[in-house]
């Protein structure tokens, strides 16, 4: 395939009457197809992006010109690893301006400019992990990238991620420069636009990482005001909580010593048998959050817990946020310690059940929920929200250079994604685990309440996803059976027990 | 318990045995057994991590709730207890543990008698080359 054809191909189907949907825009006030098609040709994406590549290799003293060749080789490589890895080039986005939009327990109706920028300050404020390449390499291994094949697990470093903004940061707090990513992605659309290359509010690395995102770079296309004017328009700015976002953001960083970068969380599921390569599921990412959270120091007073079997055991919960308070921080001490719980769940066989799309809508609109892991079938995906029949999600599979967040100063803009992306429920594959986080105590009994209500007010089936019980697991006697039927597992049932004589009348049940 | 992953049936037990034959063994098993409820337990055709029961029919105290049921079929196959596992009825996952043998064979019970539970673990996720272009298979 010519590198070419494929920018063609994204323009083409980037350019969409979505975006006026969007923005609630007539459509003839979106900038021409062949236009588009025109510039992202000319100045697309992936020259810049060969900016950053070789910034990177430059550092690593490998490189130091790029020449016109391997701008076209980084160029092609880029495009094939993005098409390669399940990059959706062809979505167009389509928000309908009149149905409710819900985004982690908000809800928007986007029929004017506030709605849509306060939606999209949200999510763009969300962090956006995706595959890195030319990180350094996974212990016992020799991958330097997890392209095509860590999905679950940046998934699962999302979650984390919305649960850690949840735990440090104010609540209803924006990324500031939110809003101002999208302008300069409005800038690069503008035909008078200065060249990538100078610098728009003094950040050049804005364009480069920027200029990587073929799909964000069409969103441009709806959006609206200058740099300028998001600055003044910004709320009031917190510098002890960007700072905090920038730290979440480096604990993610791909760096063995980050406390959840790709290479703990690989080391982590080695005990679950999984190894650098291997293809992850929702329940195998949770159990690995958990570990990876207990495991940092940076978050003493922060656990993780798994439910098992569907069952969250309110005892169970509440003993390990007790469990020894030490290292207490600014303001999560007097109740005990916050708390992440993850549900694993199977909502059908092959496809989802739909009988538990409203359920899983309801989950969506809570507040204490943040967010699933799933996807559709081998694709994993971070759902986030919904609109009528469709799923809101974060994708991690876009191919990005690593980032060094060792150094200070390192550019956030690669760890946002500002274009929103649906898809159906009827797409959705079953296995997923679900996230909430609360704060302290209260805050958890009351997560208790709203989770149960939504559980079950919305099916008229008994069956719900899964179920809070009171006390602790081992009180529901699974350890005595787990302890007291030893033999069950031989191929003959125990000849001791009397009733097997009558196994010949019985044929071949099993009796328990 | 090493995983039975040869497949001792190719068919399901269902498509085993003629709707009659399968009537005639509750009947009978019932009359022996009034208090116990007849449960075949076979594994998702597409699971991939799970072992093969030894076993598929089962005869399970009214009384049993899911959580022990799901224990037993746990220990049977020795998994770990963080390992995905899940029962599904007619695609709906029993995950509420509460519930008695009885209320799930009251509402779910087959034709012939039995009740049918399939067990599956999740889905693993990675993104693969003929996925481009949106195309799933």
């Amino acid at each position: 395939m010519h590198p070419a054809v494929s920018c063609d191909r994204r323009t083409m189907n980037s350019v969409s009457p979505s975006s006026a949907q969007y923005r609630g825009m007539a459509p003839d006030e979106v900038l021409p197809a062949d236009y588009s098609k025109k510039h992202l040709i000319g100045q697309s994406p992936s020259p810049r992006d060969v900016k950053s590549h070789f910034a990177h290799l430059t550092e690593a003293g490998r490189s130091s010109e790029p020449d016109e060749v391997d701008k076209i080789k980084a160029k092609f490589m880029s495009a094939w690893n993005n098409v390669k890895y399940g990059w959706t080039v062809k979505t167009k986005t389509n928000f309908n301006k009149t149905s409710p939009l819900t985004l982690l327990g908000r809800t928007y109706i986007l029929d004017n400019e506030d709605a849509i920028d306060q939606f999209r300050k949200n999510f763009i404020s969300l962090i956006w992990l995706t595959y890195r390449r030319e990180f350094q390499p996974l212990e016992g291994s020799v991958w330097t990238t997890d392209c095509g094949w860590g999905c679950m697990l940046r998934s699962g470093q999302m979650l984390l991620a919305q649960g850690l903004l949840a735990h440090l940061l104010p609540s209803g707090w924006t990324w500031p420069d939110a809003l101002q990513l999208t302008d300069v992605e409005m800038e690069a659309l503008k035909p008078q636009s200065p060249s990538p290359s100078s610098p728009v509010l003094g950040v050049p690395h804005i364009f480069t990482l920027h200029s990587s995102r073929d799909q964000s770079r069409l969103d441009g296309v709806r959006l609206h005001g200058s740099p300028l004017h998001a600055r003044s328009r910004g709320q009031s700015w917190d510098p002890e909580a960007d700072h905090m976002h920038r730290r979440v953001i480096a604990w993610f960083g791909d760096h063995p010593n980050a406390p959840f970068s790709v290479h703990k969380l690989v080391e982590y599921g080695k005990s679950s048998g999984k190894k650098a390569g291997d293809w992850y599921g929702p329940s195998i990412v949770a159990h690995i959050i958990r570990k990876a959270v207990s495991q940092a120091s940076e978050l003493s007073n922060l656990v993780v817990y798994v439910a098992q079997d569907c069952t969250v055991y309110k005892g169970d919960v509440e003993r390990l946020c007790e469990s020894n308070t030490t290292g207490s921080s600014y303001k999560h001490s007097a109740d005990g310690k916050s708390v992440i719980i993850l549900v694993p769940v199977r909502l059908g066989g092959e496809m989802l059940n739909p009988i538990y799309k409203e359920c899983v809508k309801d989950i969506l609109r809570l507040d204490c929920c943040i967010g699933i892991i799933g996807g559709r079938p081998k694709h994993s995906l971070y759902f986030i929200g919904f609109q009528d029949d469709h799923l809101l999600y974060l994708d991690p599979h876009y191919c990005q250079a690593v980032v060094d967040i060792t150094k200070n100063n390192f550019p956030l803009e690669s760890f946002h994604c500002s274009s929103p992306r649906k898809v159906s429920f009827s797409r959705m594959d079953p296995s997923c685990t679900i996230g909430f986080y609360a704060k302290d105590k209260k805050d958890f009994e009351s997560l208790c309440a709203k989770v149960t209500t939504a559980l079950t007010s919305c099916s008229k089936e008994k069956y719900p996803i899964f179920t809070f019980a009171e006390g602790y697991g081992q009180d529901y006697g699974v350890d005595d059976l787990c302890t007291s039927s030893p033999d069950q597992a031989s191929v003959a049932p125990a000849p001791s027990r009397p009733r097997m004589a009558k196994r010949a009348s019985a044929d071949d049940f099993v009796f328990l | 318990m090493p995983p039975l992953d040869k497949c001792p049936h190719a068919k399901p037990f269902k498509q085993r045995k003629s709707l009659a034959t399968r009537m005639e063994e509750v009947a009978g098993i019932r009359a022996k057994f009034p208090t116990k409820i007849p449960v075949i337990v076979e594994r998702y055709p597409k699971e991939k991590y799970l072992p093969l029961l030894d076993k598929t029919k089962f005869l399970v105290p009214q009384e049993l709730t899911m959580t022990q049921f799901i224990t037993i079929i746990r220990n049977r196959m020795s998994l770990m207890p963080s390992q995905a596992f899940y029962l599904l009825v007619n695609n709906t996952s029993l995950a509420s543990m509460s519930q008695i043998m009885t209320e799930v064979y009251r509402d779910h019970k087959d034709e012939d008698g039995f009740l049918y539970m399939t067990y599956a673990s999740q889905e693993m996720f990675g993104s693969i080359v003929a996925n481009f272009f949106n195309i799933d298979f």
